[in-house]
């Protein structure tokens, strides 16, 4: 049977074949995204939901200092649903946030919002994609109107040049990786701008490796060449854009020379990037990560943003602004309103019209004043009293490991609903046993924005639910005590049906049956129309339907190296794991790459007596961990490289919470850190 | 445009494979590889030519045969020529085709082949039979420029002796794979195939 693999973005198509309860092979779908191809995760990776690790019956912690002690379904329920109202009752709606997550299904996590605002009253909503793409949502909201890729997948075949940024694609978005190195080896350019020698770099036409958090200064740079050159799109400048004077103006101090110096590309380079990006009339942008981890990382996006509008790049095929979104529901939980600010739709929740319409759907009123994003609420306990947590591990994820630990401690209730055990389950007073991906029907939006179904095939073990199940029961036993209404769905085409009444603009015309075939993307409001490929071909979803240019500055990054700590540490993924390991590290992969290893440049290692595979400690002012050394110059001199999957040396208790001011981003990418070896 | 097929009068695009056109039996091509014609298995009287249909495009007002007796017996040699070298007990599309051409690979008495060769586990994710391998060249391709651009397959050898392997014969994990396993996907009988199927 086939279904969506639960791991990226991508979203690829696999039929996972099973034999006495286990997975026997995994093939890929003959259809779109990936057309048959996998990565290692979806091939070999599969198999967690099979891991002992499973949560598999509800459990209570009475007292604070108690035990967790197995309970029945109702037990728990009844428990969550009183202290949650209690809390409700003592201290009003702004003590409670729910945190749906980016890996349960689209069903699930519009039932999870809506628990939060319709039965609560709260907006302090938000998931994981806080800290991945909340940059790019922040930026591409506020100049194009909506925080997508403007561009479908399919487009990497008409793409004459790619501009990959800060994305790791070959072992982040593995099958997109392929697709643009195929592309490429088809003759199309590849611009790679990346400390590291990733593979991308490799397969690319040109690379810039900049100095880590730089890339806003090149970015600026190669727009003020493009307009001193006059390359520039000045026609689609004049007609779709606003705003360009005030911007042109602030890229006075950009100059190559500047460029240069700061981020440590060669000035020719940096102009021949430029002059590639804005003479190819085909030029599409793909980033991820190592641009939005910063706590410049909304402004690095706009700059980015402003040299696709610049050259004219947004609302064309084989271009456009890309977004590789990382949760293979990331796209989904934002669409769904698992935001502080917006509803389904990204309708803001400030609005009265929208207040009205959802108040209509919901039948009762909404809180007015946008939530605290989830990054703001663990600093907000114990203000924030009541934290009901779905599929997201904050202990493993959160930046300042130590400091966050020490803020759960503090926090008088927390409901952890999830599937296996993980890192922040110990600080739990509730836990929902939940049903994996492989166990429940739904609906994941992938990347490219294509809406498509996850199918049941095995029944949950023990006594795990599905989440949607979960946060259903629980909204059952808020409402009546809160005299609310709330709609018992029977199942999650129920609740799909009820979030195309919701947003029809944007997913009114995708129904279960259409999704039988292959996904259908939004906005697709009708249910014959086949979906929108590219976004903003004539306007943008602005109020005046313009493109705005926002001047954007160069700040370093927050910390800087020091005599103590000389070394920039930066933080991500490697091919074999996903983001907190629970997953990945509970399924075959974990033999594959079993500990962290973290990249040193062979001159650093040189200079430190460092060798290849020795243990060693990677020290920063917040902490200390073991870890492997792997000498290698992917990474460039002064910067140490740590994927952040193994939560015995969680290189997210070396990462500092500097946060960037407008999506409250955490600086990933940089923090000052040492080496020591060990004797 | 118009062309003939076993006398039968058929539409195509410009650019359509013959194979598109005319059911034959194919063995090396794949659609996401960029396998040309290796096999010959597919191979079509055009015009009175022989010609592989999975690499040859349709022209207007050709006259095509796809089951001639000529085609017939060569398609069963080729395939007696398979399953003596080899072992197809995991192909199943290749027994059924060993079925409909009537092949009886045993009136060849013995040849050397590839039989013998040991299965090879090297990684933790999947293994490498080649005793059933066919060389069909499906996984180079598959690995290299047809969908990954990584390269860590190689064909060595030549004549009867020519195998798929990785450049040197290393270990899987000392080469650039990246175990996607789009390999094992295009493999067509079972000489790539992950662990997890083993008992
Ligand atoms: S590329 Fe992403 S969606 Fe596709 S198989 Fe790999 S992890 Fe799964
Ligand atoms: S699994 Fe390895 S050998 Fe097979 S296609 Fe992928 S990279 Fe190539
Ligand atoms: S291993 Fe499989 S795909 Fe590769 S050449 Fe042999 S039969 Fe073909
Ligand atoms: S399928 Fe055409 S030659 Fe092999």
């Amino acid at each position: 049977m086939r279904t969506t693999c639960p791991y990226c973005g991508v979203g690829c198509q696999v039929e996972p074949r099973l034999k006495e309860g286990r997975i026997v092979e995994v093939r890929g779908a003959e259809i779109p995204p990936n057309h048959g191809a996998l990565c290692v995760k979806g091939r070999f990776g599969l198999d967690f939901p099979f891991s002992g690790k499973r949560l598999l019956y509800p459990m209570v912690r009475e007292r604070k200092g108690a035990p967790l002690r197995r309970a029945t379904w109702e037990e728990a329920l009844d428990f969550a649903a009183r202290r949650l109202l209690e809390v409700l009752g003592r201290r009003g709606p702004e003590a409670l946030a729910v945190f749906p997550s980016a890996k349960t299904t689209n069903e699930e996590v519009y039932l999870a919002q809506k628990l939060a605002r319709a039965l609560l009253g709260t907006n302090h909503v938000d998931h994981c994609s806080r800290l991945c793409h909340s940059s790019s949502t922040a930026a591409l909201s506020r100049s194009l109107g909506g925080a997508s890729m403007t561009n479908p997948l399919e487009d990497i075949w008409k793409t004459d040049l790619f501009l990959v940024v800060g994305s790791n694609t070959t072992e982040t978005h593995p099958v997109i990786g392929a697709m643009i190195k195929k592309r490429v080896r088809q003759g199309a350019q590849m611009i790679v701008v990346d400390p590291r020698y990733t593979g991308m770099a490799e397969a690319s036409t040109l690379w810039l490796r900049v100095r880590p958090g730089t890339d806003l200064f090149l970015l600026n740079a190669m727009a003020r060449f493009i307009l001193e050159e006059g390359l520039w799109d000045r026609a689609y400048v004049e007609a779709r854009t606003e705003g360009f004077a005030e911007w042109r103006a602030s890229l006075e101090a950009y100059t190559l020379e500047e460029a240069e110096r700061i981020t440590g590309v060669e000035r020719g380079k940096i102009a021949l990037a430029a002059r590639l990006y804005a003479t190819t009339e085909r030029a599409g942008t793909y980033w991820a990560m190592g641009l939005t981890q910063h706590t410049k990382g909304t402004a690095t996006v706009q700059a980015l943003v402003n040299l696709a509008l610049l050259t004219g790049k947004v609302g064309k095929e084989g271009a456009g602004l890309n977004p590789l979104r990382g949760q293979n529901n990331v796209q989904g939980a934002g669409d769904m309103g698992a935001l502080p600010d917006v509803l389904p739709g990204y309708w803001k929740v400030a609005d009265q019209e929208v207040r009205r319409r959802f108040e209509a759907l919901w039948a009762t009123p909404l809180n007015p004043d946008p939530g605290l994003r989830m990054t703001e609420v663990f600093e907000r306990i114990p203000e924030v009293e009541a934290i009901y947590l779905i599929g997201e591990d904050p202990v493993t994820s959160e930046p300042y490991q130590d400091h966050l630990k020490a803020q759960l401690e503090a926090l008088p209730f927390l409901i952890v609903q999830d599937i296996l055990e993980n890192e922040t389950t110990p600080f739990a007073h509730v836990v929902l046993p939940a049903a994996s991906f492989l166990e429940k029907d739904g609906t994941f939006t992938n990347t490219d924005r294509r809406v498509q179904r996850v199918r049941k095939i095995l029944d949950p073990p023990g006594e795990a639910r599905p989440d949607w199940w979960i946060t259903r029961e629980l909204g059952k036993r808020l409402a009546q005590a809160l005299g609310r209404p709330w709609t018992l769905h029977p199942g999650p085409e129920a609740i799909w049906e009820e979030i195309r009444q919701a947003v029809p603009e944007m997913v009114g015309g995708i129904t279960y049956r259409r999704l039988e075939g292959e996904g259908v993307r939004w906005p697709c409001p009708q249910e014959d129309h086949p979906g929108e490929a590219v976004l903003f071909r004539e306007r943008f979803n602005t109020p005046s339907g313009k493109a705005r240019f926002i001047p954007v500055h160069f700040t370093p990054p927050a910390e800087t190296p020091s005599e103590e700590y000389p070394l920039v540490l930066s933080t991500g993924r490697v091919l074999y794991h996903w983001h907190g390991g629970t997953l990945s590290r509970n399924s075959r992969l974990q033999e594959a790459y079993p500990e962290l290893k973290v990249e040193v440049n062979p001159k650093d290692a040189g200079r430190l007596g460092i060798h290849d595979g020795e243990i060693i400690q990677v020290v920063s002012r917040r902490g200390r961990i073991r870890a492997r050394a792997w000498v290698t110059d992917r990474t460039p001199e002064g910067v140490v490289y740590a994927p952040f999957h193994f939560a015995e040396a969680p290189a997210n208790r070396l990462t500092l919470d500097a946060l960037d001011p407008t999506s409250r981003i955490p600086e990933y990418k940089v923090a000052a850190v040492r080496l020591e070896k060990l004797d | 445009m118009r062309l003939r097929v076993n006398g039968k009068e058929v539409e195509a695009h410009p650019g359509t494979l013959l194979l598109e056109v005319a059911e034959v039996p194919t063995l090396c091509h794949h659609p996401h590889t960029e396998t040309r014609g290796l096999c010959r298995l597919c191979l079509v009287e055009a015009d009175g030519r022989l010609v592989p249909a999975c690499a040859t495009e349709a022209r207007e007002g050709m006259e095509l045969r796809t089951e001639t007796e000529g085609l017939r017996t060569l398609r069963k040699t080729l395939l007696e020529w398979l399953a003596l070298t080899t072992d197809l007990a995991q192909a199943p599309d290749l027994l059924a085709l060993m079925e409909r051409y009537g092949a009886e690979p045993e009136r060849w008495g013995e040849v050397p082949g590839r039989r013998g060769r040991e299965v090879l586990k090297d990684n933790p994710f999947y293994l490498r039979d080649y005793a059933k391998c066919v060389n069909c060249r499906r996984c180079v391709d598959a690995c290299g420029d047809g969908i990954m651009g990584v390269y860590a397959l190689t064909l060595e050898g030549r004549g009867l002796l020519a195998h798929p392997t990785t450049p040197l014969d290393r270990p899987l994990p000392e080469t650039p794979c990246v175990f996607c396993g789009n390999c094992i996907q295009v493999c067509p009988t079972g000489a790539l195939r992950p662990l997890s199927m083993e008992v």
